[in-house]
């Protein structure tokens, strides 16, 4: 039997200056040559470190303590530098933007050749070559930071790949991308799987990377804890471990099929008519509330930016109590739009009115007591040295600083414990719910998350989920901003979907979902949930909880 | 604004570079308002030329703003001659620097100087540094944002000087940030490894030597025979 390209073996990792708990802890394990791997497990799980690991930036580059051994391609990780075992080993990490340090995306490709020391001609030959595999040849003479992000990573993947090194890590390569480019991300690994590289795919949403991977490893607390073929590890109980089944492997389960099912179209196969169980799908409850009066009023609005349209008539109304979701691709317009609710930017024609105020005729300052808007960076917003200073600053400025309100936020976040350490040290989780916290601060009625879930786990997007639903309760309004669907179907009663700065949808996520026509001009898909809904609807009942 | 595309044109880098420090010294050192003129026609003519009319048209607005000030400034310290030819030598000198940089890309020219004898690591850093100020001007745009969008205010002016700490802390941090993202990256792409290469040629051609040689004789000839 030949030897695994990849393999751990016990091996304990934990970082400098850090907590003295393993991050981690007796992991071994194996990746044959030519496979293609899915690990996951939630945030904290160690899946990024192992990454590092990989290719040796853990221990070289970060230092810290580690035991056992990593060997990849034949090569210790600890005995050879990260610039040679780059050859053996192309690594994508998450954030595009920082890893693309060349003007042309035909430099980014060569500059992993030209440290190799490769003659020119091959370096262009490569070049050209990996480029044409990996689809990106018209983008050759572009600037990398003008492309969009599955671009950027397509762009990183050709990079990574570019010295041929047998295997290809990527980690969380779907995070913050839309529909449209993770398939296109998804074609890619698929070719190059084909064409013979081992694929390391981590991820902690499941729906995409299940149906591609051969094999699957969950980490949970730096342990190998389940591993095996996807269907046979999906046919345990992962959601112990922080993770959430896909919706197609969830309803095979509850319909009792037997086999693990993977994705829609083998679920339909599969089912042939029977009617989908109650509470399966609860978020089909709360639909048609009635609506309380309208807080925020969005008329005819118009806005360019550098002289490019970017919204064009769009009009719709948010009532109290209401959770509206702005669905739509990277790209489409919802950020610009969301900038509006508060006079960060003003309308070039039309008017938004905030509780019938017109926001033409008021600050942003003003506004900020009425309209609570959440960035997807919580890191633009830090500057106070504790968590508590932070939550406080924004109603202290505004001069509506109330003790008591601080105290129930710093509840129901469950920032008791966090109080007087630093916003920059947190985690991912904990750094967006200390955000959520100071946008609500100065109670406002309208409350905008931008991309809540970007990278964020299930137990966190289940948190949240239960959040929103209080806020409603409390009378406010919510906008989401966002391109995951599922968890827009989730929370949401109301979608209103966004392309091409203008509205193509609005109504119950099941009607916009049905507009074929419009879905297509946002380049979205229709959740697995409402695939499955739709199929088994046809000639079945549908029990939807009440 | 959009940053340029491949270097292109038959010049190495370092040619473009010694050409514009050249023309820049001619400019400096006009005092005629016509000469000045001149030398900045030539420049737009060849921006038009070079395809870049839309991209200077769009720079030339913030300039004009910066002009403007500068002008009333000249105005009033001097006499309305002496601003004339101190904006329109602004102008023409920016404009200059602004097609050097649009037709060469830092990076091209860090590798030519690399091949000079400019350590690697150093014109490195010059070119990579410059590769990522419209990131970091997006992120200084999206902090603005986020903290104005929480009622504390960052319109510049004198208000603004007291939550400065606002803008500055979340920057330096990601900044930091960005610049250990980059480090790993960097590191995972073999930077710093001996022997490195090069997938283009930056050789200086005898077409580079004569340009450099015309240009020195005229600019020379211009600096002496113009009326100051």
């Amino acid at each position: 039997m030949t030897e695994p390209v990849v393999q751990t073996r016990n091996l304990y990792y934990r970082y400098r200056g850090g907590p003295p708990e393993w991050v981690l802890e007796d992991l071994n394990l194996e990746i044959e040559a030519g496979e293609y791997l899915l690990i996951c497990g939630p945030s904290g799980s160690g899946k990024s470190t192992l990454c590092q690991a990989l290719n040796g930036l853990i221990p070289q580059f970060y230092g810290g303590h580690l035991e056992g051994e990593v060997r990849v391609d034949g090569l210790d990780t600890v005995e050879h530098p990260v610039s040679e075992l780059f050859a053996h080993v192309g690594i994508v990490f998450q954030n595009a933007e920082a890893q693309l340090f060349n003007s042309t995306v035909e430099g980014e490709l060569a500059f992993g050749l030209e440290s190799l020391g490769w003659p020119q001609g091959e370096i262009n030959e490569r070049v050209t070559e990996i480029a044409d595999a990996v689809q990106i040849t018209h983008l050759l003479r572009r600037n990398p930071h003008q492309l969009s992000g599955g671009e950027q990573k397509l762009v990183l993947i050709a990079a990574a790949l570019a010295p041929r090194p047998p295997v290809l890590v990527l980690d969380e390569p779907y995070a913050s991308l839309d529909p449209a480019n993770v398939d296109r991300v998804r074609r890619a690994l698929n070719e190059i799987h084909n064409r013979g590289t081992t694929v390391v795919v981590v991820e902690h949403r499941l729906e995409n990377a299940v149906i591609d991977a051969e094999r699957m490893v969950v980490l949970h607390q730096g342990r190998i804890v389940l591993e095996g073929l996807p269907e046979d590890v999906l046919a345990r109980d992962i959601t112990r471990f922080g993770l959430r089944p896909p919706a197609a492997v969830r309803v095979g389960k509850a319909l009792n099929l037997g086999n693990t099912i993977l994705s829609v179209e083998s679920l339909i196969a599969a089912t042939g008519s029977q009617s989908l169980p109650p509470d399966l799908f609860p978020a089909q409850q709360a639909k048609n509330q009635p609506k309380g009066k309208p807080l925020l009023e969005i008329r005819d609005v118009a806005f360019s930016f550098q002289e490019k349209p970017i919204l064009r008539g769009v009009n719709f109304a948010l009532h109290e109590g209401e959770c509206l979701a702005l669905v739509g691709a990277n790209g489409s317009g919802k950020t610009t739009l969301i900038k509006h609710f508060n006079g960060l930017y003003k309308p070039d024609h039309g008017h938004v009115l905030v509780l019938g105020q017109d926001t033409r005729r008021a600050g942003t300052s003003a506004l900020a007591h009425h309209v609570g808007l959440v960035f997807q960076n919580a890191n633009d917003q830090f500057f106070k040295s504790t968590v508590k200073e932070e939550i406080e600053v924004g109603a202290r400025t505004l001069g509506c600083y109330d003790e008591d309100w601080l105290r129930h936020l710093i509840a129901l976040f469950h920032l008791q414990p966090l109080l007087d350490r630093s916003p920059h040290l947190l985690s991912g989780g904990e750094k967006k719910r200390v955000s959520f916290a100071a946008a609500l601060a100065a109670r406002p009625k309208i409350l905008v998350f931008d991309e809540p879930t970007v990278g964020q786990d299930w137990p966190f997007r289940q948190a949240l989920g239960d959040l929103l639903g209080q806020l409603q309760d409390q009378g406010r309004a919510v906008v989401l901003v966002t391109h995951d669907l599922d968890f827009a179907e989730q929370c949401a009663d109301r979608w209103v979907l966004l392309a091409g700065g203008k509205i193509r949808a609005d109504g119950s996520p099941d009607d916009v979902m049905n507009d074929t026509k419009a879905m297509r001009q946002a380049n979205l898909k229709p959740t697995q949930s409402f695939r499955i809904r739709q199929a088994l609807g046809k000639g079945a009942e549908i029990h939807v909880a009440p | 604004m959009l940053p340029p595309k491949e270097s292109k044109g038959p010049l190495d880098p370092r040619t473009c570079l010694l050409l514009t420090i050249l023309y820049a010294g001619l400019i400096a050192s006009s005092n005629q308002n016509a000469w000045l003129l001149l030398e900045l026609g030539l420049i737009v003519v060849s921006t038009v030329a070079a395809g870049e009319m839309k991209q200077y048209a769009q720079w030339l607005r913030p300039v004009a703003v910066m002009t403007a000030s500068w002008f009333i400034i000249s105005l009033l310290a001097f006499d309305l001659r002496t601003a004339l030819t101190a904006s329109l030598r602004l102008v023409a000198l920016t404009s200059a620097f602004f097609l050097f940089f649009r037709t060469t890309t830092p990076q091209d020219l860090g590798n030519a100087l690399v091949k000079s004898g400019l350590p690697y690591e150093i014109a490195f850093v010059l070119s990579t540094s410059m590769q990522f100020v419209p990131l970091i001007s997006r992120k200084i745009r999206n902090i603005l944002d986020a903290q104005r969008a929480r009622g504390i205010p960052l319109k510049p002016g004198f208000a603004a000087l007291r939550h400065y700490p606002a803008l500055a802390a979340p920057l330096l941090i990601q900044a930091f940030q960005l610049g250990e993202e980059l480090a790993v990256a960097m590191e995972s792409r073999g930077f710093g490894r001996q022997g490195r290469t090069f997938r283009r040629n930056y050789r200086m051609r005898v077409v580079d030597w004569i340009s450099l040689g015309v240009a020195v004789v005229l600019v020379g000839t211009l600096i002496i025979v113009q009326p100051t």
